[in-house]
């Protein structure tokens, strides 16, 4: 009896791994039969990204429409990631299903790329594309340890300080230009727990520009740096607003899911986002008058922060001659002016910005104001564990329950040993 | 016996596995395989993405474990949710159970009532309950409305994790109140009639003759809930946006895992051995829930 098990289980793992092998072998003769497209034959790139709103969508399908009647060769298959972006993108590039071409954050962008799951687009850049027409920090934030440019960011935003018009009259203030006036301002504002002066995010991807204002590090050397007095003493401000002059709040506690919400509802006289607010703005809160304005400056300089996306490609993608003219299309002067025409997100080349005319425009001067100086939200490899660290003490701090200082060592102890043991 | 196998022998055991071949295939695919690869990746270093690599490191992983502060943490939570929820949700089901059972009027559109929180899908409920825990929500308004103190349910650590208990006795104790209900009225009338004769009263009759009487049904749902909280993972997903925030106090075992597998990168080997002991943890909760109950008719 124990030999026929044995032979029998023999035959099931001969089965299971001559599955796994045919499986193999599909890829490939899949490789062969996409190969290089001959003269007339359709090639169909994938691309992937995560879908924004309804008139954003509209966007991108009318730029993806011009680029396939100027590339009849091409189509392109548009799939809409919309929850969980990075984990199935991961997952599908381990499981060698990964789109062709795909959206990638900032944030990510270092360690997707030591990985080598990505393909370097040097070798394809031509003269006419004109990378010196992008601005430098976006373009630099998609440049690997070796040099090599791995994508080439699509948009970026930044940040500025949105302000409720009608009660800063009605309070008869003055917008505030430093960061000392925006604590003021705040106190002035702030109605009990009707209404807050200052509606905040306690998360490091919206105060890491005020931890580093007095010129402490957040990381050094990719590893957490942030408990350095310099910036447990840039970031005490933020929680004294809420511990002690009870002037702000975090977008929970008042029963909203984000700033953009708590300001057009009413909670928030000021809040400080990215240009995607104000759309959501003008949509869901149409009576709602706002103005915006450059960030408060702190320590006498200006700071914001920059949040860009880059189109890249897979390395193990087939059709990499397709997917680079989809990537130039969409990333080209053309594209680009297309894509950002409507100002859901603001042009990465200096030409099409210039066009497009936005620093003209009084709700979006002082995000495109903010470009030069901003700071990219990327760090290094590391940066996801770092982030994930002190959001999760950070808030303990705002919340009142110890002092910052305190939970930002023990934060960056255990960010630091996650990344030591990695 | 060896000697004794004949040709037919063979060709009977033959088309027996030949017909057991596909049930066979697909749980060796689908049950084994991948268990057997996650002991695999337990002794890795993992990377899957780009130049894939596994790199043997014996019980490096599993060493790690004890020096990882939000391992322990999530231990920590996960061992105070799973202390918590499986006596408080047993208990209420017990309840519950048993009243139904009393032979009250409109038994039957109650059992419908309590057993309706089993039909929604946990994701669902975590939604509704979200609106309800916010800060405006329907749960402080009542709590406001008869003089009671209202909390950041979301956003304040000190409650998340009490939010999501509280949710989730809600939503399992009426699942085991329907095994219960399947038990209770197994229990023969005669020994309540005894029972009667002796002169025990109600509360007597419940304690000395039901409780007793469901110890193997009570055992079973103990282990199930058990294994079922010691997984708790969409909820404290949902809760926290993935982050196991605020501050770590939503943060289980699950979670973890899940962040370490698919948030960073090349930590899948970590999260494979985090896996695996977890696994040991609920087979120990679990047979020392059996040893100390020692009741096995049931299963």
């Amino acid at each position: 009896m124990g030999k026929t098990k044995w032979m029998a289980t023999l035959g099931i793992t001969t089965l299971l791994f001559g599955s796994l092998l045919t499986g193999c072998g599909g890829g490939e003769e899949a490789k062969q039969a996409n190969g290089d497209s001959k003269q007339g034959e359709k090639v169909e790139v994938t691309l992937a990204g995560w879908g924004g709103n309804p008139s954003e969508q509209k966007l991108l399908q009318q730029t993806l429409d011009d680029f396939e009647k100027t590339h009849p060769n091409i189509k392109v298959k548009y799939e809409v990631i919309a929850d969980q972006y990075m984990d199935v993108i991961k997952t599908r590039l381990a499981g060698g299903q990964g789109p062709d071409v795909f959206y990638l954050d900032a944030f990510e962008a270092p360690a997707l790329i030591e990985t080598g799951a990505l393909e370097p687009l040097d070798k394809y850049v031509t003269d006419e594309f004109d990378i010196d027409d992008f601005e430098k920090p976006m373009l630099d934030a998609f440049k690997g340890k070796d040099g090599k440019i791995y994508g080439f960011p699509k948009d970026y935003s930044t940040l500025a300080l949105f302000y409720n018009k009608k009660m800063f009259e009605e309070a008869g203030l003055e917008v505030p230009k430093t960061w000392d006036e925006l604590r003021e301002v705040a106190k002035k504002l702030t109605k009990g727990k009707d209404v807050y002066g200052f509606g905040v995010a306690p998360e490091l991807a919206r105060l890491y520009y005020i931890a580093e204002s007095k010129g402490g590090k957040v990381v050094t050397d990719n590893k957490a740096s942030f408990a350095d007095p310099k910036v447990v003493g840039a970031l005490q401000p933020i929680v004294d607003m809420h511990v002690k002059d009870k002037s702000a709040a975090q977008p929970n506690e008042v029963g909203a899911t984000w700033g953009g919400e708590m300001f057009g509802q009413g909670k928030a006289a000021m809040v400080i986002e990215g240009n995607w607010a104000i759309p959501f703005l003008q949509d869901t809160f149409p009576d709602v008058e706002f103005g915006t304005a450059e960030i408060p400056m702190i320590n006498g300089k200006k700071a914001t922060m920059a949040y860009t996306v880059a189109y890249v490609m897979n390395k193990d993608s087939q059709k990499k001659e397709a997917a680079w003219k989809l990537i130039s299309y969409l990333t080209g002067k053309e594209g680009m002016k297309t894509w950002t025409s409507k100002g859901y997100a603001l042009p990465t080349r200096k030409s099409v910005a210039a066009e497009l005319g936005f620093d003209k425009d009084p709700l979006r001067a002082p995000l495109v104001a903010g470009a030069p100086y901003a700071t990219v939200w990327q760090n290094g490899t590391n940066l996801p564990i770092i982030v994930n660290n002190f959001n999760n003490q950070f808030i303990s701090a705002f919340l009142g329950e110890r002092p910052l200082a305190d939970a930002l060592k023990e934060a960056e102890k255990t960010a630091n040993s996650e990344i030591e043991n990695r | 016996m060896k000697q004794t196998l004949t040709k037919k022998m063979w060709r009977e055991t033959g088309s027996a596995y030949l017909f057991l071949s596909p049930a066979l295939f697909v749980l060796l695919l689908f049950i084994i395989g991948p268990i057997v690869f996650a002991v695999f990746l337990a002794f890795h270093k993992v990377q899957l993405l780009g130049a894939t690599s596994f790199e043997f490191v014996g019980f490096d992983n599993f060493t790690r474990i004890a020096n990882d502060t939000r391992a322990k943490i999530a231990l920590w939570n996960t061992l105070k949710y799973v202390v918590i929820v499986v006596p408080c949700q047993t208990i209420l089901a017990l309840v519950l159970a048993a009243t139904l059972n009393a032979g009250l009027k409109g038994e039957r559109f109650f059992r419908i009532v309590y057993f309706l929180p089993t039909l929604t899908s946990s994701a669902v409920l975590t939604l509704i309950f979200m609106w309800m825990y916010n800060q405006n929500g329907l749960i402080n308004h009542v709590l406001e409305a008869v003089g009671l103190p209202t909390y950041n349910w979301l956003g304040d650590p000190d409650v998340a994790l009490n939010a999501i208990m509280i949710m989730n006795i809600w939503s399992t104790a009426p699942y085991f109140m329907v095994i219960y209900l399947a038990a209770l009225q197994d229990i023969p009338d005669s020994l309540y009639e005894a029972a009667e004769l002796d002169g025990a009263n109600a509360w007597q009759k419940f304690w000395h003759v039901t409780v007793p009487y469901l110890r193997p049904v009570t055992s079973f749902v103990v282990i199930m809930g058990l294994i079922g909280t010691f997984q708790l993972f969409d909820q404290s997903y949902i809760f926290s946006a993935g982050s196991g925030g605020p501050n770590n106090s939503t943060l289980t075992v699950v979670l973890l895992i899940y962040q370490y597998a698919f948030k960073t990168l090349g930590t899948m080997g970590y999260a494979a051995a985090l896996a695996f002991a977890l696994a040991i943890i609920i087979l120990i909760a679990t047979l020392l829930q059996r040893k100390l109950s020692k009741e096995e008719s049931l299963y």
